[in-house]
């Protein structure tokens, strides 16, 4: 029996700079040039992953971060069955916006599936978020918390297979 | 011996008693055994009589308990049913005291909601809106679903005027355009092409335009209106492109970009076209979704129209579907085999030969051939008649005399030449006096100029004498009375041409003409235009 194909809208959201970019670089292979990213906003690339039974795309839509998300509005968020939300953990600002994306996400799509990302764990040195912290913000928030590094790999792929069963278990 | 034989014969005990007793011998311990096992029958025989007694003895009490408890049920089933014909009794007092109570408030209530609502309208209009637009919206597309010819009856009027203006005065400009592109294009080729297209049916400027650019299908995406998730993907090259689902997704992105930074973030202000190359992608838009077809070439003037009717479709028939798809397949029609349909009917349409002439255009050619035919016929009996009759009408000295009339044309005196004109034809025989006649009308014109000013005048104030015509602007509701909450008479569309009664205020009472008669009433003062001018 062939396997049935599903695909899910994934959005990626962060602050400028937090890795976004980088992880879906780690994680997939697309045809758009970064380019896109400063001239409209936005990047889409695919990732397939199989399962027992099915295939499921993730259509990653990778926001630019930011002001830019702010002037492009909501409008990218429509019809997004999950988001990653990503922070850099050298740079604690980048942890206060987690509440305003995640608060775009659920005004726009309020089923949506959450998972935070705490980027750039191999910095060990120039950490400045502490991990019960980020954790905390992150229940408090409903989603799931997972440390990852863009740069060595470190659990990025996880991360999506988190983020992949999650929306498997719920549709 | 044979005596002593038979005497010993007499005496001799018994052979079956013999025989017997051997037999006992021989089988005394069987014989025992089977005594026993008799009596162990005996036995078990009585035990089991004994236990089929108590056995019986038992089930008939347990029947007695039975009989006792369905006894029991029976009485009580008798109690609740007599309870249920109760309630019954008391559900129907209750629905006919509420129907009673009901049919008393209709009249009550109606007279209250309607103050009500329209108190609601006028107060929170926008409110009112937003609450009622999702349920209207909802209504329209059942409405739509199930009873489409009626929709379509009820929404004539208002939307044929406005469609037919938009239209009409796009078809204009395309055709300016067009027509000043062919006009330079004088010439042989450009009668030819002319010709060309007038026998095909079709104008210069398309014949032109399709030559030049020959219209093809490529591709088309039906795409998920929010999230851009591609719904269903058609290749008329028969390939499967795999990013198909990220160039839906980035098309979305596109077109929300484009949304939102150059329009007012409306479905009306969305992308409609991307022209890249020699190709294009044509954009028709549904409420859940929409088709993006990219082509190449001059579409066919019918191709949005059908590509909107397709899509329009796709809404009435799947709207929930289309609405709530979340990425699974299996919960979607097979869209993908419409959209093949859809390319296949697009492709054989365009490959169809060009219109065939029309009845009016045949005849006409049949028409004009005869015409010229006899106009043919006509000169060649002219030119043999007059051939034949030269000598006859001039007899042989029928020389160039025609040279003469130089001197009569000349002749500056119109009133002396006048008379002689008449009597002309007397002199016929004579060669000199025949060319005459044709001197006069000349000479007829040249000298009465004071004469043409009287003859001109009438067709010179035709004109300015065309009267004003009102009409009205846009489609516009008639009132009874001159306010906005008399009672609507009708419905005037646009460019109707109106006769003004009265007016009051910003208010003028007008009569218009409908197919079936004549109707009256007030509209604002704003929705008539007064500048027109009677086309006829």
């Amino acid at each position: 029996m062939s396997k049935r194909t599903i695909q899910k809208k994934v959005c990626l959201l962060g602050d400028f700079a937090v890795g976004k970019t980088s992880l879906v670089r780690r994680f997939v292979e697309g045809r758009f040039d970064d380019k896109y990213l400063s001239t409209i906003g936005v990047k889409i690339s695919r990732k397939s992953l199989d399962f027992d039974d099915t295939i499921l795309n993730l259509l990653i839509w990778d926001l630019a971060g930011g002001d830019d998300f702010r002037q492009v509005g909501n409008s990218y968020l429509r019809g997004a069955s999950a988001a990653l939300i990503v922070c850099d953990l050298t740079r604690h600002d980048t942890l206060d916006s987690f509440r305003y994306y995640a608060e775009q996400l659920h005004q726009t799509m309020p089923n949506a599936s959450l998972v935070f990302i705490g980027n750039k764990v191999d910095l060990i040195e120039q950490r400045v978020i502490d991990q019960n912290e980020i954790e905390r913000i992150s229940q408090e928030l409903g989603g799931f918390y997972l440390e990852t590094s863009a740069k060595t790999g470190f659990q990025v792929e996880s991360a999506f297979h988190y983020l992949a069963n999650l929306l498997l278990n719920v549709s | 011996m044979d005596a002593a034989t038979s005497g010993d014969a007499a005496n001799a005990p018994d052979p079956h008693e013999h025989l017997e007793s051997i037999r006992t011998i021989l089988f005394a311990q069987e014989q025992a055994r089977i005594d026993a096992l008799e009596a162990q029958t005996a036995a078990l025989l009585a035990a089991l009589k004994s236990q089929d007694v108590s056995q019986q003895e038992t089930l008939t009490a347990l029947a007695q308990k039975l009989q006792g408890e369905i006894e029991a049920l029976e009485v009580a089933a008798r109690a609740h049913g007599e309870q249920a014909g109760q309630l019954q009794a008391q559900i129907n007092q209750l629905r006919a005291d509420f129907q009673a109570e009901t049919e008393a408030l209709i009249p009550t209530l109606t007279e209250q909601m309607s103050g009500i609502i329209s108190a609601t309208i006028h107060e929170a209009r926008d409110e009112m809106a937003e609450a009622l637009g999702p349920v209207m919206g909802e209504a329209i597309r059942v409405q739509i679903r199930e009873s489409r010819e009626e929709m379509v009856d009820a929404l004539y009027p208002v939307i044929l005027s406005a469609v037919q203006r938009s239209l009409a005065e796009f078809v204009q400009e395309f055709q300016r355009n067009i027509d000043a592109r062919l006009k330079s294009t004088f010439g042989l080729q450009g009668l030819f092409r002319r010709i060309n297209a007038w026998l095909r049916g079709i104008s210069p400027a398309d014949l032109a335009l399709r030559d030049a650019l020959p219209f093809s299908l490529e591709q088309l995406f039906l795409i998920q209106h929010q999230s851009g998730l591609l719904l269903a993907y058609h290749n008329e090259a028969g390939e499967e492109i795999s990013d198909s689902d990220l160039i839906s997704g980035m098309l979305t992105a596109i077109r929300d970009f484009t949304q939102d930074s150059f329009g007012n973030g409306e479905e009306a202000d969305s992308l409609n076209e991307i022209q890249y190359s020699e190709d294009r992608i044509i954009i028709q838009s549904g409420q859940f979704a929409y088709l993006a077809v990219v082509t190449s070439g001059v579409e066919p003037e019918w191709f949005r129209a059908r590509l909107r009717t397709f899509v329009a479709e796709l809404h009435i028939h799947y709207a929930a579907a289309l609405r709530d798809y979340d990425g699974d397949p299996a919960t979607l029609p097979d869209l993908a085999a419409s959209l093949k349909q859809l390319a296949a009917q697009i492709t054989r349409a365009e490959e169809q030969p060009a219109q065939p002439m029309s009845r009016g255009q045949k005849l006409a050619l049949l028409g004009g051939g005869t015409l010229l035919l006899l106009l043919l016929a006509f000169s060649c009996f002219y030119l043999q008649f007059t051939v034949a009759l030269l000598p006859v009408a001039f007899g042989e000295t029928s020389t160039p005399t025609v040279t003469s009339t130089p001197t009569v044309t000349s002749s500056p005196t119109p009133t002396v030449t006048l008379p002689p004109a008449t009597a002309t034809p007397t002199l016929a025989p004579t060669a000199t006096h025949t060319p005459q006649p044709t001197a006069t009308p000349m000479a007829t014109f040249t000298a009465t100029p004071t004469e043409i000013p009287t003859e001109t005048p009438t067709a010179v104030p035709t004109a300015t004498a065309t009267p004003f015509i009102p009409v009205t602007t846009r489609p516009v509701f008639a009132h009874s009375q001159p306010s906005r909450d008399a009672s609507i008479t009708g419905a005037i569309p646009a460019h109707t041409r109106l006769t003004i009664l009265d007016r009051v205020n910003v208010w003028v009472e007008v009569t218009w003409e409908t197919p079936i008669g004549l109707r009256q009433g007030w509209i604002p003062v704003y929705w008539i235009d007064f500048g027109n001018l009677s086309e006829n």
